[in-house]
């Protein structure tokens, strides 16, 4: 499903990935863990098709060359990132938002566009399995939400989007229990023999709820060491030090 | 243009029936208009927006002179629908209908001032110029107590037998006691390239409330200045609302005077532009007494080579103690040609007020372009939403829910 060689990338010449390579086939679910700044949002953005890096290497997308689709085109194709730090854009309803996110992916999707009443169905069923409070839905998107709920805001988006490929950049922190288990859940649910996952974590806490195939550690902008889900004990365990 | 104004100013008093005195009056105006000339950027309040310049390169020499005898037929096409209302319909200038068919008519009173000049007085060459050409003046009376069921429009449209390119106009509004009025403004002028010089003047009575909204929404040529003067009495309420965005020039010129204590002004816009538009809001809240308030919000999405200027001027004199002034203004610039300019002043002699002001300006958020287009939003959409969002908070001050409504729709923004 993915393929990512040798990817290098800099900001204002600067070099934050450095050599990095990752295959992703269709039902995995891959952990990255990593020190503070090792890239892992960096490797997210660029997935996702943010704007203002230098890069090369190869990124393929289902065999397609990654780097030619515009980013609402990935979104479109199934690639969905659940932001480490969600954005507040005042004055858009949340409803609006959602409506136009999901009905532009349908629509690309070849699917037919859901009116308001098979819209609102939908989301509030969603909202009620994510235990995600609706009346927020008529707020303005993110604004005044907790950091708990914007985090399941981001998951609300991925089950409506049913995506592919889900990369969830640190979506546990700031979680409590509960939230946690929800979130989980979310991903699970989603789960299956098509789609993968990214999931950037700093805790191996949220593994015990979502089982990865695979761990990897991110450090420099390189994956230095690659194992099961016993490689995220491990790290717990005895810290980034013995990787350097 | 000297000779243009004294020929066209002949014309025009010779269909008016004055007394002898009101023509030396006009006179006198005339000549201070021709000693002064056109506003120029020499002159403080102008210097973001040089008027003199902007009419030569826009239209060239002025004439002035319109046939105001004959009668033009009304184009009901561009009355509002979906929202009953009273008219006034201004066509090239002339008022052609006054209709307040939806209220009592023995709660309002239309009264002719033709006959007597009352000079207004801004400061300003174009109340000189408004003085000496205006041809018809009303004076709306609303009675004391008395709420207009319906919102007024006033229409503000030209049609093909324009003479002149200058079109000055008057109205004056008096809100007795308790009384209330929702007011809007909306230009429909399709002619190319006239100057509108406009002068209203407001009067609000004790408890008098006004809803004064402008809507400059149309595209035109045309390059307007509209002078609102309003004096307001203990407890009375202007609620001002400018969305200008249509015409090639627009200058909306709001004077409050809130001599009454407790009398509050509220003087809210948004600047919607493109191409080389250039608008301005200038405002001066002059509070005159106590527990007197204004509040003051202007946003502006610029694009192209388009250029907005905001001056907003808050003056609180001796008297008016517990003065609560607020002003901000916020703009979005879509393109590196655009500008916005922004000239807050404060005045304050009193001791115990609180006044504050605020302005900022920036591009479009990219990391929010980017939140919307991973979400599979097209650039397009995403830009519309975050720009629909910025102006959402302005429009929700309006406190009149149809009109709301209404200016919401003009603007695209969907609930
Ligand atoms: N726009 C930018 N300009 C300059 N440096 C940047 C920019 N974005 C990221 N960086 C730098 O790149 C490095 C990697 O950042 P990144 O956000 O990818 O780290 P991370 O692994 O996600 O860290 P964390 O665990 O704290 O979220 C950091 O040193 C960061 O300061
Ligand atoms: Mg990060």
């Amino acid at each position: 499903m993915l393929k990512i060689n040798n990817l290098n990338a800099t900001i204002d010449n600067k070099s934050i990935l450095n050599g990095l390579y990752l295959d992703i086939n269709p039902g995995e679910v891959h952990a990255i863990m990593g020190p503070n700044g090792s890239g892992k949002s960096t490797l997210s953005n660029i997935l996702s098709g943010k704007k203002g890096y230098e890069v090369s290497g190869e990124v393929l997308f289902e065999e397609k060359d990654l780097f030619e689709l515009e980013t609402e085109e990935r979104a479109h194709k199934g690639i969905f990132l659940a932001f480490q730090y969600p954005l507040e854009i005042p004055g858009v309803n949340t409803n609006i938002f959602l409506k136009t996110s999901l009905n532009a992916v349908r629509k690309a999707r070849g699917e037919k566009e859901l009116d308001a009443i098979e819209f609102l169905k939908l989301v509030k069923e969603k909202s009620k399995e994510l235990k995600f409070d609706e009346e927020k839905l008529n707020r303005q998107l993110n604004v005044g939400f907790s950091g708990g709920e914007k985090k399941k805001n981001e998951i609300l988006q991925m089950s409506l989007l049913a995506p592919k490929l889900s990369i969830l950049d640190e979506t546990d922190s700031g979680l409590d229990i509960d939230a946690l288990k929800i979130v989980a859940d979310g991903v699970n649910t989603l789960r299956n023999k098509n789609n993968s996952f990214l999931i950037i974590t700093h805790y191996q806490r949220l593994l015990d709820y979502i089982k990865p195939d695979f761990v990897h550690v991110l450090m420099n902008g390189k994956i230095v060491k690659s194992g099961g889900p016993d490689l995220a004990l491990e790290l717990e365990k005895k810290g980034y030090e013995n990787f350097n | 243009m000297k000779e243009q104004l004294q020929k066209d100013f002949n014309n025009s008093i010779k269909n008016l029936s004055l007394s002898q005195k009101d023509i030396e009056i006009k006179k006198f105006c005339l000549d201070n208009f021709i000693d002064k000339g056109f506003p120029n950027r020499k002159e403080e309040d102008w210097k973001f927006s040089d008027l003199s310049q902007i009419i030569k390169n826009n239209i060239g020499e002025l004439s002035f002179y319109n046939d105001q005898a004959s009668t033009n037929k009304v184009d009901t096409s561009v009355f509002v629908d979906g929202l009953e209302h009273n008219k006034i319909v201004f066509i090239n200038g002339r008022i052609e209908k006054i209709d307040f068919d939806y209220e009592k008519k023995d709660q309002i009173e239309i009264i002719d001032q033709s006959e007597t000049i009352n000079e207004f007085r801004n400061s300003n060459s174009l109340s000189d110029l408004n003085n000496a050409f205006t041809n018809k003046c009303f004076k709306i009376l609303v009675k004391k107590g008395y709420q207009l069921i319906k919102p007024l429009i006033i229409y503000h449209t030209t049609n093909s037998k324009i003479w002149s390119k200058n079109i000055n106009l008057r109205l004056n509004f008096e809100l007795d006691k308790d009384s209330s009025l929702r007011l809007i403004d909306l230009f429909n002028d399709t002619s190319e390239k006239n100057f509108l010089n406009i002068f209203y003047n407001f009067e609000l009575k004790e408890n008098a409330v006004l809803k004064n909204y402008k809507v400059d929404k149309f595209e035109n040529k045309n390059i307007k200045y509209s002078f609102n003067n309003i004096d307001q009495d203990k407890n009375s309420i202007s609620e001002t609302f400018i969305l200008s965005s249509g015409s090639n020039f627009s200058k909306n010129e709001i004077n409050c005077n809130l001599n009454g204590i407790y009398a509050s002004a509220f003087v809210n816009g948004i600047f919607s532009l493109n191409s080389d538009k250039h608008h301005e809001i200038r405002s001066i809240i002059n509070h005159l007494n106590e527990n007197t308030k204004s509040y003051q919000l202007i946003k502006s999405v610029l694009d192209e080579s388009s250029k907005a200027v905001y001056q907003g001027k808050i003056f609180v004199n001796s008297d008016a103690q517990k003065t609560d002034g607020y002003q901000l203004s916020k703009a979005i610039l879509l393109n590196k040609e655009s500008e916005f300019n922004a000239k807050p002043e404060l005045e304050i002699y009193a001791d115990d007020v609180k006044c504050s002001h605020g302005s900022a300006s920036g591009s479009l958020n990219e990391d929010s372009i980017f939140y919307l287009m991973s979400r599979g939003l097209s650039y397009q959409q995403s830009r519309e939403l975050l720009i629909n969002g910025f102006l959402l908070d302005v429009v929700e001050k309006i406190t009149d829910s149809e009109i709301k409504n209404l200016i919401k729709n003009m603007i695209g923004i969907k609930e």
